[in-house]
């Protein structure tokens, strides 16, 4: 099958998105379709081989948060183009209501055009006010897919309609057989804690965890917390004491293998998010790699969790309750090791090899009683006449 | 009503504004005596008009997809009848027998001419029934799978039935659109749906048997 997806964040960034399009393009590639990536990266920028640049991005605030994004006529011309040239049996736009290149080919194609939601924070009042732009281009899709219950919700609640809930993918064996790391790896002395997320964006929830760490300091003098992930995190450090700050080690960003090695190597992975969490994937990777999970019970997070069985949940923002079930945790090796072993089960079904048949499942479904991706006609002359 | 235009709209409507007034002025020039309300007036004419074609492509877009949609199910419903009477022969006699009358009547329920939407849900809800009263139970579909032609014809049912919920399921949502723009007061006073029929949702149960299903996850 010869499928076209359009993913409207930069490849240059790390994100969810991406590597949820990245994963599930190079699964499809493995199992014998054609696949082409439409992606925001400058023509200098190195892609893989099945990406093709739609221009650069710029970082923009959209729906309070700043993503790189690529619009502008130059990105219409191509997004054109290359529906022109790639003759898709299936053309699958993620995050089809960002302002980027997933609105503009949604805009430019016609046929079997297959959705896929990943957020579950859209803000209602620029919905509301965009409903009149948006509904036209939604009216398109003729397949809606939310990555969870939680973005199922929120689309359904601005747009109406239904949706088929398709979860993330992650490629458990890859976690699951990721080598241990000495660096990482918590003694019964020095256990060793998980954080990974953005450092600067406090929804991602560093500042709930370094309120809780005097409390599990006191309580397991020589616990380790390894923080992974960019951004400034001195607003988030700087008020700990001299002592309660030496326990946290920044490891900055680190590549997949690495990650896969941390998650593998700790003791316990701690979300505490705040909000704005749509699906989790973090906790399915830690999952997959072992690591037993502290989560806030956010909703996604407790779907996830399965309410507790497959990991600890405490009260989302609350630093005392993080830090009396972390040193519970911390105290109960054999604890720790039950959970991880019912979440290292469990966590198959989010493996890509069932994700991905999922997808196509889908796909197949478009695809009957329908054409081939084309080019709108009334779109592409606006486009064509007012744009380039 | 400027915060309901779409994009696009504006912008076509100053370039039509403007081709207008140029129009207009050129009469104007000629004849010697145009009011000024005119040129408003015109320039209203064609963005009425502009807005009128427009919706009329949208609405018939959602007929299409309302048409290719049920298409879709009509083939998915299609396939899991006829993967329910291949399945029939691995297995018990009176199962298979149960299977094969609750398919074959879903397929030929469409023969004569094409089936009215309550006798489809009907007969289709009954194969669901029979399958699921046929696969109920994990542990006896894993003791089918022992017989390699069987775990084939279990894989296909499987596919069907999960497809059969994906295609009403996407049917569905193109009838909810459709209906809420058909509801538009443009559509109805311009009367832009024409003759064709109000789309109907397909209101069946497609839960696939659990016992499959327990074997895919």
């Amino acid at each position: 099958m010869r499928i076209g997806i359009v993913c409207p964040y930069s490849f240059d960034v790390a994100g969810g998105v991406q590597y949820h399009v990245r994963d599930l393009a190079e699964h499809l590639i493995g199992a014998g379709h054609q696949v082409s990536v439409l992606a925001p990266a400058d023509d200098d920028t190195p892609v893989p081989a099945y990406v093709e640049a739609a221009g650069r991005a710029v970082p923009v605030k959209y729906n309070g948060s700043v993503a790189r994004l690529t619009f502008g006529p130059v990105s219409a011309g191509r997004v054109r183009r290359w529906l022109g040239e790639g003759e898709f049996d299936v053309l699958h736009i993620h995050e089809p209501v960002t302002p980027s290149l997933s609105l503009l080919a949604l805009w430019a194609a016609t046929g079997p055009i297959v959705g896929t939601f990943h957020t579950s924070n859209l803000r209602s009042r620029v919905m509301l006010a965009a409903q009149p732009v948006l509904r036209p281009s939604m009216e398109k899709i003729s397949a809606r897919i939310a990555v969870s219950e939680d973005a199922r919700r929120t689309l359904v609640e601005h747009f109406g309609g239904d949706a088929v809930v398709v979860p993330n993918g992650v490629y458990v064996d890859r976690f699951a057989a990721a080598p241990r790391d000495p660096r990482w790896t918590g003694t019964p002395d020095r256990p060793t804690v998980a954080f990974v997320g953005r450092l600067d964006e406090p929804r991602k929830g560093l500042p709930v965890l370094t309120a809780a760490l005097p409390a599990v300091l006191a309580a397991c003098p020589g616990t380790r917390f390894l923080v992974l992930g960019r951004g400034d995190g001195d607003d988030a450090l700087d008020g700990l004491a001299p002592a309660h700050r030496a326990a946290v080690e920044l490891l900055g960003a680190l590549d997949d293998e690495e990650k896969a090695a941390l998650l593998r190597s700790v003791d316990v992975y701690v979300a505490p998010q705040t909000g704005g969490e749509s699906f989790g994937i973090v906790l399915v990777e830690a999952m997959s790699a072992g690591a037993p999970v502290l989560a806030s019970d956010l909703g996604a997070f407790r779907r996830v969790l399965a309410d507790g069985d497959l990991g600890t949940l405490f009260r989302v923002g609350d630093p005392a309750a993080l830090a009396t079930e972390l040193v519970a945790l911390l105290g109960d090796p054999q604890r720790r090791a039950e959970v991880a072993g019912r979440a290292s089960v469990a966590v198959r079904r989010y493996d890509w090899r069932i994700v991905a048949r999922q997808v196509f499942a889908v796909y197949e479904t478009v695809r009957m009683g329908a054409d081939r991706v084309g080019q709108d006609p009334t779109a592409g002359g606006l486009l064509a006449r007012w744009l380039t | 009503m400027a915060g309901r235009a779409a994009p696009g709209r504006a912008v076509v409507s100053g370039a039509f504004g403007r081709i207008g007034e140029a129009v207009v002025g050129w009469i104007g020039d000629r004849v010697g005596e145009v009011s000024g309300w005119v040129p408003l007036i015109v320039a209203l004419v064609l963005v009425l008009g502009w807005y009128l074609s427009y919706s009329a492509g949208r609405l018939d877009r959602l007929h299409h997809r309302v048409e290719s949609t049920r298409a879709a199910l009509d083939g998915q419903l299609a396939r899991r009848a006829a993967a329910a009477l291949e399945v029939a022969h691995v297995l018990d006699p009176a199962t298979a027998l149960l299977l094969t009358d609750a398919a074959t009547e879903a397929l030929t329920a469409g023969e004569e001419e094409p089936a009215a939407v309550p006798t489809l849900e009907q007969v289709e809800n009954d194969l669901t029934r029979a399958l699921q009263a046929a696969f109920d139970d994990a542990d006896d579909v894993r003791a089918l799978r022992g017989d390699p032609l069987a775990t084939e014809s279990l894989d296909l049912l499987t596919q069907a039935c999960i497809r059969v919920q994906l295609a009403r399921r996407f049917h569905n949502d193109a009838v909810a659109t459709a209906q809420r723009v058909r509801r538009k007061r443009v559509v109805r006073w311009f009367r832009l749906a024409g003759h064709a029929e109000w789309p109907l949702m397909v209101e069946m149960d497609d839960t696939p048997p659990t016992g499959l299903i327990d074997l895919v996850a």
